[in-house]
């Protein structure tokens, strides 16, 4: 087994320590940092959220896997930033105004920069002007909104207005959260809802032209 | 109280949600009324009433004792909603209940004075209050069940430390609920479920299940038992049959799990003398594809099912059934739909 295999077997069964070491070590060997992203962590991640859609693992897996692949881009961050690589592909994500909730929204930037999207992450209780101005920002394919309660649902709703009238740049809109569905997200102008956040990964490829 | 009292609600074909947020924002001034106990317990009153139910439920609010907790510990009110801790506080000196608190308590206390009704306290439960603490609870939960000691890891050294806090919160706030005459109360856990603990990883260590979620659970219910009060165990999550299996034996009245449960399949878990109550998807009643025809059909379908599994059962919500504005009519629709259902069983 090659190292860079051997670093995508660590970080998907989580082993945040292994990832580090064998991250180094294929920095060691003289593997580009580019290809260490592309052969290695992003298809790990893409292997975690496919097992996670067939019920394999569940979201504590999830998270752990993302655990080792961040240990494995602390190092490999400088070397990224020194040979000018930078994700194709930019996301803003966010809870939208009045929700406090953020484990949907934290799995979906998980696996989102488990993709290689720059993900660029809002926090809870985003009001939609915020959005508005990261778009401004950061010009991102893709905007990700999330809700949990029903009662945040008109914020979402909202949100998705402002952002269509507010002359920002052209941008997807994918909305989520456990009280959506896709009738809704049809009703409001968003472009996409992922159910999950291993769907959210493909929804989010399609939308932006990757998939 | 004697069980016989929840066993002939159920088999007097009792139906209602929990409803008291749809009822308090259906007035003027809700954030007014929820801080003020006699208001707050007319209007618990009022829902119980609207929904022909002696059990008076109370507002559902789970960010009550993350308040208490933090303004006890010191954090800034301005940054009660989004603090999370990064390292463990220390003990508070004392606890104090906050206004909403102690409203809820007067609230209890107006119910207790009509004797027609059971005034129903409300307490998150120490493992979901926990969750609500840290930004990433996931992850240490996951650390301590590969194995990983506080002394070992310093998230799960915060995860045990703020887990014993959480407790002691919810016991001072359940106490002051019982002292204002609640006879009943509904512990809620929702993050109980297989998002914040794996499923795989419980297969192999059901320990952990134990430590964090059943065993703070177990202290409450003895704490309750010794006052004379009745638990309603809620969890909306998404669980596994064998949580299911685990909270069977808190000795609960009544258990109240979330609509991907299906109830006439967990009644042969739950003993005969615990009542099962749900699980009509009242968290998708705002939307617009969910029509009050299918809510009627889903309450008939699950009545139905659930005569023929011959376990006690109360038709209702999957959880408090939350007023959205704009859709306050179409929602209180819906509800009105699952009601209507008992008169033609």
């Amino acid at each position: 087994m090659t190292t860079l295999e051997q670093l995508s077997e660590a970080v998907g069964a989580g082993k945040a320590k292994d990832a580090k070491a064998l991250t180094q070590r294929a920095l060691d060997e003289g593997a580009r940092p580019g290809d260490i992203v592309d052969k290695a962590l992003v298809p790990a991640m893409a292997e975690v959220g496919e097992r996670f859609k067939r019920n394999e693992i569940f979201v504590p897996e999830m998270l752990i896997a993302a655990r080792a692949m961040k240990e494995a881009m602390n190092l490999l961050e400088p070397h990224l930033v020194a040979a000018g690589i930078t994700p194709k592909y930019t996301a803003v994500i966010g809870t939208v105004q009045g929700d406090l909730h953020d484990i949907g929204k934290n799995l979906v930037v998980v696996m989102w920069k488990g993709a290689n999207f720059r993900v660029v992450d809002l926090g809870t209780n985003v009001p939609p002007a915020k959005f508005v101005s990261a778009i401004q920002e950061h010009r991102p394919q893709l905007v990700g909104l999330s809700a949990l309660l029903t009662t945040t649902m008109p914020a979402m709703v909202e949100t998705v207005r402002i952002i269509r009238t507010s002359g920002c740049p052209p941008v997807k809109v994918m909305v989520g959260g456990a009280p959506i569905t896709q009738q809704f997200a049809n009703e409001i102008g968003a472009d996409g809802y992922a159910a999950d956040a291993g769907s959210a990964v493909d929804k989010a490829r399609a939308l932006v032209g990757a998939a | 109280m004697n069980r016989q009292f929840y066993l002939d609600l159920a088999a007097a074909g009792l139906r209602m949600p929990i409803g008291t947020h749809l009822i308090l924002h259906g007035h003027a001034d809700p954030q007014t009324i929820a801080l003020d106990g006699r208001r707050l317990g007319a209007v618990v009153l009022e829902t119980a009433e609207r929904f022909g139910t002696p059990l008076a439920f109370p507002l559902m609010d789970l960010t009550l004792e993350k308040t208490a907790l933090l303004l006890a510990c010191g954090v800034p009110e301005a940054e009660v909603d989004a603090h999370h801790f990064t390292v463990a506080p220390p003990a508070p000196e004392r606890i104090l209940l906050t206004p909403r608190m102690r409203a809820s308590c007067e609230a209890i206390a107006h119910v207790a004075t009509r004797p027609d009704v059971v005034p129903i306290g409300m307490a998150i439960g120490p493992f979901s209050l926990t969750t609500k603490l840290m930004a990433d609870p996931i992850t240490p939960v996951y650390l301590a069940g590969m194995g990983l000691s506080a002394g070992e890891d310093p998230e799960v050294a915060l995860l045990e430390r703020l887990l014993s806090l959480s407790e002691l919160i919810v016991h001072r706030y359940l106490r002051a609920q019982i002292e204002a005459g609640a006879r009943a109360v509904i512990i809620c856990e929702p993050a109980a479920n297989l998002v914040y603990l794996s499923p795989k990883q419980l297969s192999t260590n059901p320990a952990l299940f134990e430590r964090i979620v059943m065993e703070p659970m177990q202290r409450i219910t003895r704490m309750l038992a010794a006052s004379g009060v009745d638990l309603i165990f809620h969890d909306c999550g998404e669980l596994t049959t064998d949580m299911v299996r685990r909270f069977a034996t808190l000795g609960a009245a009544i258990l109240s799990f979330g609509s991907s449960r299906r109830l006439w399949e967990d009644a042969a878990l739950v003993p005969k003398d615990t009542i099962l109550y749900g699980n009509l998807p009242t968290k998708r009643f705002c939307a617009s594809e969910l029509t009050p025809g299918e809510v009627e059909r889903l309450a008939q379908e699950l009545v139905e099912k659930m005569q023929t599994a011959g376990h006690p059962f109360i038709l209702g919500s999957e959880c408090d059934v939350l007023s959205v504005p704009g859709k306050e009519t179409e929602i209180l629709g819906k509800v009105d739909a699952f009601m209507r259902c008992a008169y033609y069983v």
